[in-house]
This record gives structure tokens, C-alpha cells and sequence, in this order.
């Protein structure tokens, strides 16, 4: 089981691209969790996870976000802005499993 | 190098490492966390007015309407409660709320952080008299000095564990005995600096605390029901936003302490039976100026939904639902609008045009003003009615503002189609052409 969470400020946007990878991740028989969360709710969570992608739009947060996962070697990045405009579930299940090690 | 690129650049290197320095000040954040903790309580203690100021004419003779208002005026007080024991003490939830997101930042434990914070509070804002405690404070009034408390309750609490100042005991002490002895200090410590200030200002000025602040601030909470300062602060998001950056979060969460001493404010003057004083509040952001989420694109999903390029009908098709409730990253980063020069001037304009015109209109009496909390993820007009305890003519200005949204927006989204027509004609031309040779 590869767990996923996605991070924007409320955890609205993010919610909608978690269904696309979910309904992906179905599609390829991947045994996925993934989950969405407000920035706020981020230290509570992340030591729960294998992988944070962040929305483009508190990619500001990346560094800072970065070194509060570090302590749990957790990898955080920002998803590209075109994949998370068009909502490509595909391309962000791959970016975020190609996290994972 | 092009205007456009310049603009680019200085956004780049000066705007966003501000923005991402401000949105993650741990007193902004905390304050921010704070109230959307503290927003349920005041979403549906807000609600309650509707029952008690039912949305008829005083004077109608319809029955449904005339029991209704013959209920609320005579059981008013009873009605009134429990709206005054949610609106009415909004500094409780907010002085817990926002010492418990600060917690956070210090790893301090939450609970016992707010609680600090809620005692430092009534401490300086709660004088009692003859055997009653006063409720001036607990409102709009106190605001300042309740976001002030759990700043100063949080830091002093966060430095005596940071110096490890604190009762020890043994260690075959239980650890929840010895917790609630770790905490004397810290609540010692409070009393012992707050009461004395208090007392002290009382004797120089003749005002308790929270006055003193108000009177201190007030300036500057004036000054934030103005246009000038719905115009700035609308900017700021705006070019935020284009650059790529959450700016709502930020705007937010400097205006949201204002917007909720004003709305206690409007809220007191519909209770009294007088005039509404205050326009720019959160209502009014969200409903008016962010139809569809920031740069009101609701209007603009629309315009995509029957739009002739491929790619922005499929940005319509994902962007229209989620659009309904205010959240529109599927159009701000997928048409793109962010970063791209053909939406720059819309986007920064379409929201400040509408909000000069729902203030202008506002304060002409045209408009019902905003009296409610409401969730930002109403839709539009339904959320600017609620707001205004469901008059009708926000719901007007909020088609307005969405005609006109639609027709600033309509030029510049045909340019940029005609650019994508042209360059989807060349990849099937081109698809076309290479094909004979890949077979």
C-alpha cells in the first residue's frame, strides 16, 4: 500500500485531483491511499504518508514544508502547474510514486 | 526585454519571496488557522439572526410572514441567546483558536495553550461588577486585544518551557499529574504581568485593556471599510494570484480581525434597530469579488464552456462545477490565467471593477449590507443573499458583477483561443503531414 498526500491551503483544489489519481490508480490495479489536507493540518499528517505533493499555488511553502518532513525522511514536492490545471491524475500518480523509494 | 517580461521578472524576484515570507509569518498563519477554527461557531451563530430578523417588510400582511415576525419580536430575547453566545463572545473562540494554531509553530501542547490564552484574555477583558461580569469585550470590541493575548500567552509560555522554568516533581509522579503542575508557572506568570499592566493603564488612562487597544487601532479598522482599501488589498491577491501564489490566504489573513470587528458592528447596529455602518466585510469579499474564486472566472467557465479550442472547453468542462463553490485552481493553472500576459489585465481588473461598483452601489443604500457569516464556498448569489440576511438585491449585484465579469473577460479570451486554434490547425496539420512517414 503506497500512501499519498496532497497538500494545498484548504484542501479543496487538492481534493478534486486526489478522485482523478484514485479513479487512475484503479485503473492500473495500484493499491493507493491518498489523501488531501489543508497546509495547516500538515504536521499532524505527514509522518503518516510516503510522499507530499503540494498544489502549485503554496509552492511557496516548499522549502519550509521540505524541512519539516525532513526529520521523517519524507519526500515533499510541488506539482507541476499544467498537470494541475488539466487535472492529469495519470501524470501526478506517476510523479508521486516515482517519489517513493 | 518586453513590459510583460519585466513585470515577470520584479513579480518574480521582489513579490514572491515577500509573499512567501508574510504567508508563512507564524502570527499571520495563526491568526488565520485561529479564525477558521473559530468559523463554524460564527457561520451558524450568525445563522440564527435570520430568526430573529425574518427577511419581510415589517409591515406585510402575509400571514406565513406576519407569524413569523409576531414569533421573533416577541420571543426575541429567548431567540437572541444563543447568536449572543456565539457572535457575542467570538474573542473565546478566536483567543483559543488562534494560541492553539501558534502551539503548534513552538510544539506546544494545544489545549493548554489556549486555555492560557482564554485566561490572559478575560483577565484584562472581562471586569467584573457588582458580582457580574461585563460582555463589552467579548465581541467585535475585543478582538484585538483577545489575537494580542494569545500572542503574548503563547510566546510566554513557549520561553519558561524554552528556559525550562517549571515546577519539577519526582519521577514516579503520574505524567498527567505532573503536566497540570508544569503549567502554574506558566498561568502564574500570566497574572502576575497581565493584571498589574492592566491595572497600571486603567490608572494612567481611565480605560481597562481592550479600550485602550481599540481606541489605539480604531483608525486603522476605519480606514479598512474604505475602497481605497478594498482596492489594495483586492491588488495584492490579484497580482499574487497571477504570479502563482495562494494571495487570498494572505489578504485574508491580515483583513480577517477587521472584517470581524466590523461585521460584530453591524451586527449590534441590525440588533439595535439602526443603520448598518460597515460595507467591506468578509461577505462582501467573498461574494462579490471572488465569483468563482479569485478574479471571479465563474463567469469566464462559462465563456470556456462553448468556446471552440479543445483545451479550453475541457478547462470548462473541469472548471464550471468546482467554479460553482469558488474554487477555480483548474482554470487559474490549466487555460493557464496564471503567468499568462493575455489574462493579466482581466484578471487584475474584472475584480476591481465590480468592487467599485458593489461599494459604490452599497453605499447608496441600493444594496443590502452584509450582516452574516457565510461559508466561502457558497455559491455566488446565494452566498451574498445569506450574507445579507437573504435580501434579494445582492443577488442582483452579484449577476451584475457576473455580466460584467463575462464581458471584460470575453475579448481577451478570444484572442487567446484564436492563438490556440492556430496552433492546434498546425500540431493536426502537422500530425497529418508526418504521417505517411511514420508508416
Amino acid at each position: 500500500m503506497k500512501k499519498i498526500m496532497l497538500c494545498c491551503s484548504a484542501g479543496m483544489s487538492t481534493s478534486l485531483l486526489v478522485k482523478k489519481m484514485l479513479a487512475e490508480a484503479e485503473k492500473r490495479q495500484l493499491p493507493v491511499e491518498i489523501k488531501a489536507f489543508g497546509a495547516a493540518e500538515f504536521d499532524e499528517q505527514v509522518s503518516k504518508y510516503q510522499a507530499v505533493l503540494l498544489g502549485p499555488q503554496v509552492k511557496y511553502m516548499l522549502a519550509d514544508l521540505q524541512a519539516r518532513a525532513k526529520p521523517y525522511g519524507i519526500p515533499v514536492e510541488a506539482i507541476a502547474m499544467t498537470d494541475y490545471g488539466m487535472q492529469r491524475g495519470d501524470k501526478v500518480l506517476d510523479f508521486a510514486l516515482s517519489l517513493i523509494k | 526585454m518586453s513590459a510583460y517580461n519585466k513585470m515577470v521578472a520584479m513579480i518574480e524576484d521582489t513579490i514572491t519571496p515577500l509573499a512567501a515570507k508574510l504567508g508563512q509569518q507564524k502570527y499571520v498563519t495563526s491568526i488565520r488557522d485561529g479564525f477558521i477554527s473559530a468559523l463554524p461557531f460564527m457561520i451558524v451563530g450568525s445563522f440564527m439572526l435570520v430568526f430573529i430578523f425574518p427577511p419581510f417588510d415589517p409591515e406585510t400582511k402575509w400571514g406565513f410572514a406576519r407569524a413569523w415576525l409576531d414569533f421573533s419580536k416577541a420571543y426575541q430575547d429567548k431567540l437572541l441567546l444563543p447568536f449572543q453566545l456565539s457572535m457575542g463572545v467570538m474573542t473565546f473562540f478566536i483567543s483559543v483558536g488562534v494560541a492553539a494554531s501558534l502551539a503548534r509553530h513552538y510544539k506546544l501542547d494545544p489545549i493548554t495553550t489556549g486555555l492560557l490564552s482564554l485566561m490572559s484574555f478575560l483577565l484584562v477583558a472581562a471586569p467584573i461588577k457588582d458580582g457580574a461580569i461585563s460582555t463589552q469585550y467579548f465581541s467585535g470590541q475585543g478582538i484585538f486585544t483577545a489575537l494580542l493575548c494569545a500572542i503574548y500567552s503563547t510566546e510566554l509560555y513557549a520561553f519558561l518551557k524554552r528556559k525550562n522554568i517549571t515546577i519539577r516533581l519526582p519521577e514516579q509522579v503520574p505524567t498527567g499529574v505532573a503536566r497540570s503542575f508544569e503549567v502554574l508557572i506558566p498561568v502564574l506568570a500570566i497574572i502576575l504581568t497581565l493584571h498589574p499592566l492592566n491595572l497600571f493603564i486603567e490608572s494612567e488612562t481611565g480605560m481597562i485593556l481592550p479600550q485602550a487597544i481599540m481606541s489605539v487601532v480604531k483608525p486603522l479598522v476605519s480606514a479598512s471599510d474604505s475602497l481605497p482599501a478594498i482596492l489594495i488589498s483586492l491588488f495584492i491577491c490579484q497580482i499574487l494570484w497571477f504570479a502563482g501564489i495562494h494571495g487570498a490566504l494572505i489578504v485574508t489573513g491580515i483583513m480577517n480581525p477587521f472584517w470581524m470587528a466590523n461585521l460584530a458592528d453591524n451586527q449590534a447596529a441590525l440588533a439595535a434597530g439602526q443603520a448598518l455602518p460597515h460595507i467591506y466585510l468578509q461577505g462582501f469579499w467573498d461574494h462579490y469579488l471572488l465569483i468563482g474564486g479569485v478574479g471571479s472566472t465563474l463567469p469566464l467557465a462559462f465563456l470556456l464552456l462553448r468556446s471552440k479550442a479543445i483545451h479550453l472547453r475541457t478547462i470548462g468542462k473541469m472548471g464550471v462545477i468546482p467554479g460553482l463553490f469558488n474554487i477555480n485552481e483548474p482554470i487559474l493553472f490549466g487555460a493557464p490565467i496564471v503567468m499568462n500576459p493575455v489574462f493579466f489585465l482581466p484578471f487584475i481588473l474584472v475584480p476591481m471593477i465590480n468592487a467599485t461598483l458593489a461599494y459604490i452601489a452599497t453605499s447608496m443604500g441600493l444594496v443590502a449590507r452584509v450582516v452574516s457569516m457565510t461559508p466561502w464556498t457558497s455559491p455566488a448569489p446565494l452566498g451574498a443573499s445569506w450574507a445579507a440576511n437573504w435580501a434579494f438585491s445582492p443577488v442582483i449585484m452579484c449577476l451584475v458583477c457576473m455580466v460584467m465579469s463575462a464581458m471584460m473577460y470575453y475579448p481577451f479570451l478570444k484572442a487567446y483561443e484564436r492563438t490556440l486554434l492556430k496552433q492546434e490547425e498546425e500540431s493536426a496539420a502537422e500530425a497529418q503531414a508526418g504521417e505517411p512517414v511514420a508508416a
